[in-house]
């Protein structure tokens, strides 16, 4: 059966769900490209990946940040996502900022750095924006916000 | 009636296509198999293949392939009447489009994420790639000949528009620096350019800015004037990086898109306006018919290949669960009717009286070369039914789409200039290869060329085949989603299902698509224009190719299952 939301992808047996997502833009035109047009991105017949070397190399940044996490934190859903998709992002950092019991004033804060030409959210947290520190330092943020009480 | 039923018919029909039809097609028809592992699961990489949560994929999947064209189909084809308009947008959506983009995610998935310019080579024959590259040449083409054409009108018909269409370029530009080099997180960015974009409004209202003057100078009338002008800009645009104007107006774009179909359908709940506009228009004997000339009039809206690029290029790479196919593909499908349904709602019952509406659509010419501003028109009236000025709702529409019409144009010459590469590289013609200058500046000159060709019926005058133009390009548009439905028709046949789900729609397409393409040839041949001719007939070739191409892929298919 398909999957009804982000929730059941979650573990289900109770223990603290944390959700990472990792900001990234995709490689190639987003509005208005399927009438008519479909510009950059790798692995395509028509062209322009070379247009979107910029935003090729942030999403092979995050892809090694997306391979550490789920190798380190089997137990963490880790979704990735454009920040054009602001219909999703947006709701998504504010529901997981409530529900980590932010303050409203902390909330709005990840709301405003959340969209970013790249970014690492955890539990609607805005651990980097902008610019990506190494992988190592990623994980290790990481690591020492899901073992804080 | 009012203009609201239209919307509680239309989307009840697209939620009973999804309750059944797709539900059909995804036990009976793809046979999705919710064990499968996707290619976003075996090659996850966090880079190109992500298993991705499908209410995230929808959002991406909806806004790559929504844009102007589903506007423009339906405020022309409106000239035969609401019914015939409605009827295809849901026909076409449910049994057209729903299966074609849902069709191509799954194929796609099934084959490693290949698209589906890829998955023709393989899975018809290895022609069928450069059939593939010859459709999308003269798609991008007619696209940008149309679109450069669709702006013109526009800013003739409303110079109250160009300041606030224009102020898009320096948003979209401080966006781009904002974003890309200072890293600078985007939302407070983009709601200060939304703000600034619609403060333009009313000054564009106050200082319109008409091109008469220079029209006079160089001895052209007004349109063809914005339609050069345009045509340089893109020119310019098309050699900018990306990130400088295409990819930080995409952040425009977006929230533009959704703003525009709420404000619409407020509107027409809030106003209760009811539909003008006659359920069929009797055209005169001898003008442009319905039948076959609607199914090509409206393509993005009831089907579109161009979505098959997007479905097969990123989505299919990031399905978590084949079964997600169903909800992006088909609600995908869906998403692009509602804003075909806007677009319909804003000509039929925008525009004030009956006798309004049949001034405005008076023959088919009229019809197509006002069609943009009679969307505007009703839009603005929607907008007038929520407090806010006519004339400032329709500058918002015009803004809407010209932002639209400009991203693709750009894009458009862009594509065109790789494929002329390619196409130089392949005939050997080596002294174009490289030549970024000189291969733009014939991606601008060639629908230049086209969108001022003379003709247009009726057209008051303005002496342009928009029509015309837009019908070639929703044949070429039509033939795209045929090779799809071909790619999917015979990879449902290999896995001993039954295909009818696509070879129904993909003959119905290739029969319209080939009748409206003789009726044109006629009309050219009768017309001497010699252009368009060439165009209609180099389409036709293109059609007897996929025909031929597709029934020698299903019956080679059909003897080794």
């Amino acid at each position: 059966m398909a999957k009804a939301s982000w929730r059941d992808y979650l573990p289900q047996d109770g223990r603290a769900a944390h959700r990472l997502i990792l900001v990234r833009e995709q490689d190639a035109q987003h509005s208005g490209s399927g009438c008519c047009g479909r510009l950059g991105e790798a692995h395509t017949d028509l062209g322009g990946a070379a247009d979107y070397r910029h935003s090729r190399r942030l999403m092979e940044d995050v892809g090694v940040i997306y391979r550490e996490a789920r190798a380190a934190f089997p137990q963490l859903v880790v979704e990735v996502v454009d920040p054009r998709n602001t219909v999703w992002l947006y709701p998504a950092v504010w529901q997981d900022a409530r529900a980590a019991n932010r303050s409203a004033r902390a909330c709005f804060a990840s709301l405003r750095k959340a969209g970013a030409a790249v970014a690492v959210i955890l539990d609607g947290e805005v651990l980097f924006s902008g610019r990506l520190p190494g992988t190592q330092r990623v994980i290790e943020t990481i690591r020492a916000r899901l073992a804080a009480p | 009636m009012p203009a609201f039923y239209l919307i509680v018919i239309t989307l009840g029909a697209f939620y009973l296509g999804y309750r059944f039809y797709s539900k059909y097609l995804a036990e009976r028809v793809y046979a999705l198999d919710p064990n499968f592992k996707t290619p976003a699961n075996e090659l996850a990489d966090g880079v190109d293949f992500v298993p991705t949560n499908k209410h995230i994929l929808l959002g991406h999947h909806f806004t790559a392939v929504a844009g102007a064209a589903p506007i423009v189909g339906p405020a022309i084809a409106v000239y035969w009447g609401w019914l015939p308009a409605i009827a295809w947008v849901i026909l076409g959506t449910v049994f057209g489009a729903g299966v074609h983009d849902f069709g191509a995610i799954v194929t796609s998935a099934r084959n490693r994420g290949q698209n589906i310019g890829t998955l023709s080579g393989k899975v018809i024959s290895a022609r069928a790639s450069t059939l593939f590259l010859l459709i999308i040449f003269f798609l991008l083409t007619l696209v940008n000949a149309v679109f450069g054409v669709v702006m013109a009108i526009l800013f003739e018909a409303h110079p109250g528009s160009v300041i606030p269409a224009v102020i898009v370029i320096p948003i979209a530009m401080c966006i781009g620096q904002w974003v890309y080099r200072m890293r600078g997180a985007v939302l407070i960015p983009s709601i200060i350019g939304l703000v600034l974009l619609y403060a333009a409004i009313p000054l564009g209202q106050a200082y319109p800015i008409h091109v008469d003057g220079l029209a006079e100078m160089l001895g052209l009338s007004v349109r063809t004037t914005w339609v050069i002008l345009i045509f340089a800009y893109t020119w310019v645009a098309s050699r900018l990086p990306v990130w400088l104007l295409l990819q930080p107006r995409d952040y425009i774009n977006g929230q533009q898109l959704l703003v525009a179909l709420v404000v619409i359908f407020a509107g027409v709940v809030v106003g209760w306006d009811t539909i003008t506009a006659p359920a069929v228009n009797e055209v005169a004997e001898g003008t442009k018919h319905w039948f076959p000339y609607l199914f090509i009039t409206i393509a993005c809206g009831a089907i579109s290949g161009f979505h098959s690029l997007v479905a097969s290029g990123t989505t299919s790479k990031q399905i978590a669960n084949e079964t997600d196919a169903r909800y992006i593909g088909y609600g995908g499908a869906m998403g692009e009717g509602a804003l075909a349904l806007a677009a319909i709602l804003a000509c039929t019952a925008g525009l004030g009286s009956a006798a309004d509406w049949q001034t405005a659509y008076a023959n088919f010419g009229a019809a197509s070369g006002g069609a943009l501003g009679n969307f505007v028109t009703g839009v603005g009236h929607f907008l007038s039914n929520l407090g806010i000025e006519a004339s400032l709702g329709a500058s918002f529409a015009v803004v809407v789409v010209v932002t639209f019409a400009g991203t693709t144009m750009d894009t458009g010459v862009r594509l065109q200039r790789y494929i002329l590469e390619e196409i130089a590289e392949l005939a050997g013609f080596k002294a174009l290869v490289g030549k970024t200058s000189l291969l733009t500046t014939l991606a601008v000159l060639i629908p230049l060329a086209l969108a001022l060709v003379p003709g247009g019926e009726g057209d008051g005058g303005k002496g342009f085949a928009f029509g015309q133009l837009w019908t070639l390009f929703g044949t070429t548009n039509q033939l795209t989603a045929g090779l799809a439905l071909s790619v999917i028709a015979v990879w449902v046949l290999a896995r001993d299902r039954n295909p009818l789900a696509a070879i129904v729609p993909l003959t119905f397409l290739l029969v319209m698509t080939s009748w409206a393409l003789v009726l044109n040839l006629l009309d050219f041949l009768a017309q001497g224009s010699w252009m368009l001719l060439i165009m209609d007939a180099g389409i036709f070739v293109l059609t007897a190719w996929l025909i031929l191409e597709a029934a020698t892929a299903l019956n080679r298919q059909r003897r080794s299952a």
